[in-house]
């Protein structure tokens, strides 16, 4: 039973950050306590736990554009996130979840707002028909922690590009993510605002369980084990380095000739590279499968290791670079 | 809802079938994938990792939520089952059938129920 209501906000923008206050939160979680976390990322492709990264987002063309891909502890699908969207978080211990009672909270909040918000399936919220939120679930040691995304006014056009993947030709294990049309309640709402939202989802926190909510102190949380956490959601491993293997061909034709490369990736790392080429020069599908076998799937690592390619003339190198960074 | 005699249950929900006094395998049960839904990934240890009774040696994504699976016993992983990484739905079609890991050398185990106890011990706990 849920005796005691604690809100607590974060001005940290950095995912890595934001996923492991939320892990330090979901640890420092009282029986009979819910605590409501309410927290932003800047400009972040947010993957569930199982999902091949490459498969749900355009990672290089994320990162070059300064954005960042965080893998949470849920499951679920590809999400989003930039400062028009706003995320909120209940945690619980596990005799204490009500997933019912936490969705009120959100529903009726939103349309506290004037929106006429209703669930679909388990996991989502909507509007008109259209999806606002997506939530996800995960239950580890007792604990429990429910959290979701809430669109207020997220810049879908870098939604629809970063998770717009073309990759015909990716075969791979993993949790596929399920495409959803969106709407952003500002649309609803006009003027809406995220503090406004803010402060209608503590009124409504409080409404729903009938109860206090109180600022939950800094003190309760270890931060010592935030910062470990932060380090581990940041990691290369975390984020790409994950047993899901698969593989991956992508191909194309240049004036010198066409072009096939495929991939066999083993935790984020190229164990067969299979190179075939109609190209003059005989020699180069070998030296380039040999240059990628074992190196990362990454374009940034991958561009650079072709520096070692001697394939005359020089500009077959450079098409392919610019082929890989395009294509991946 | 099925649950075998010849096997030993959990009150976490993982069944465990013994094929001599220190080898087992380890499984969910039909009423943990029913309660679960659909499930859609699971991470498995690696052979030679120890798992011990009452800690955490897996996990499973359902369409649900990400869950914690335990271990009734402690020991060695001599074997995991590959088939559910291409396939997890085999957890909900046949939960005694896909079991997770074999488990070797097996030094404890976690207090287990037989069917009929575990029967009375969900049912109680509903």
């Amino acid at each position: 039973m849920i005796e005691r209501l604690s809100v607590y906000s974060t001005e940290s923008q950095d995912p890595y950050r934001n996923l492991a206050i939320e892990l330090g939160l979901t640890m420092a979680v009282e029986p009979g306590e819910c605590i409501l976390f309410l927290w932003q990322n800047r400009k972040t492709v947010v993957i569930g736990k199982n999902q091949n990264c490459w498969r749900e987002c355009r990672v290089s063309e994320l990162e070059a554009a300064g954005g960042h891909l965080a893998r949470r502890l849920s499951g679920g699908g590809a999400v989003f996130h930039d400062l028009g969207n706003l995320n909120f978080t209940f945690c619980v211990r596990e005799e204490d979840e009500d997933v019912p009672r936490q969705m009120e909270v959100i529903l009726r909040a939103v349309r506290g707002l004037g929106i006429e918000a209703a669930m679909s399936g388990r996991n989502d919220l909507t509007a008109q028909g259209r999806k606002f939120s997506g939530n996800a679930f995960c239950r580890s040691g007792g604990r429990c922690c429910h959290h979701g995304t809430l669109l207020v006014d997220v810049d879908r056009r870098e939604m629809e590009r970063y998770l717009n993947v073309r990759a015909e030709k990716l075969r791979s294990n993993g949790v596929e993510s399920v495409r959803s049309r969106t709407v952003n309640l500002k649309e609803l709402c006009p003027g809406l605002t995220i503090p406004a939202l803010k402060s209608a989802l503590a009124e409504a926190f409080a409404q729903t369980y009938g109860l206090p909510a109180v600022e939950l102190p800094d003190s309760r949380v270890d931060w010592s084990e935030v910062e470990r956490w932060e380090a581990q959601f940041a990691s290369w491993e975390w984020k790409y380095g994950r047993r899901i293997a698969f593989q991956n061909e992508i191909e194309r034709r240049f004036p010198w000739g066409g072009i096939s490369i495929g991939f066999n990736v083993e935790a984020g790392v190229i164990r067969e590279a299979r190179v075939y080429s109609d190209a003059m020069d005989e020699s180069f599908p070998s030296e380039l499968e040999k240059l990628l076998t074992g190196c990362r799937y990454d374009t940034g690592d991958i561009v650079s290791k072709l520096d070692g390619l001697s394939a005359e003339p020089g500009e077959i190198v450079r098409d392919i670079k610019e082929f890989i960074l395009s294509a991946l | 809802m099925n649950h075998p005699d010849e096997l030993l249950y959990s009150k976490s929900h993982e069944w465990a079938k013994f094929l001599d006094d220190t080898t087992a395998l380890i499984g969910l049960t039909d009423y943990a994938q029913d309660a679960l839904g659909d499930l859609v990934f699971v991470n498995l240890p690696e052979v030679g990792d120890e798992v011990t009774a009452g800690e955490a040696f897996a996990d499973v994504e359902s369409v649900k939520a990400v869950s914690d699976v335990f271990s009734p016993v402690t020991g060695t992983v001599a074997e995991i089952n590959e088939d559910l990484l291409d396939s997890p739905e085999m957890m909900n079609e046949d939960p005694y059938g896909a079991w997770l890991i074999k488990v070797e050398n097996i030094t404890d185990r976690e207090e287990l129920m037989d069917s009929g106890d575990y029967v009375n011990f969900y049912e109680n706990q509903e």
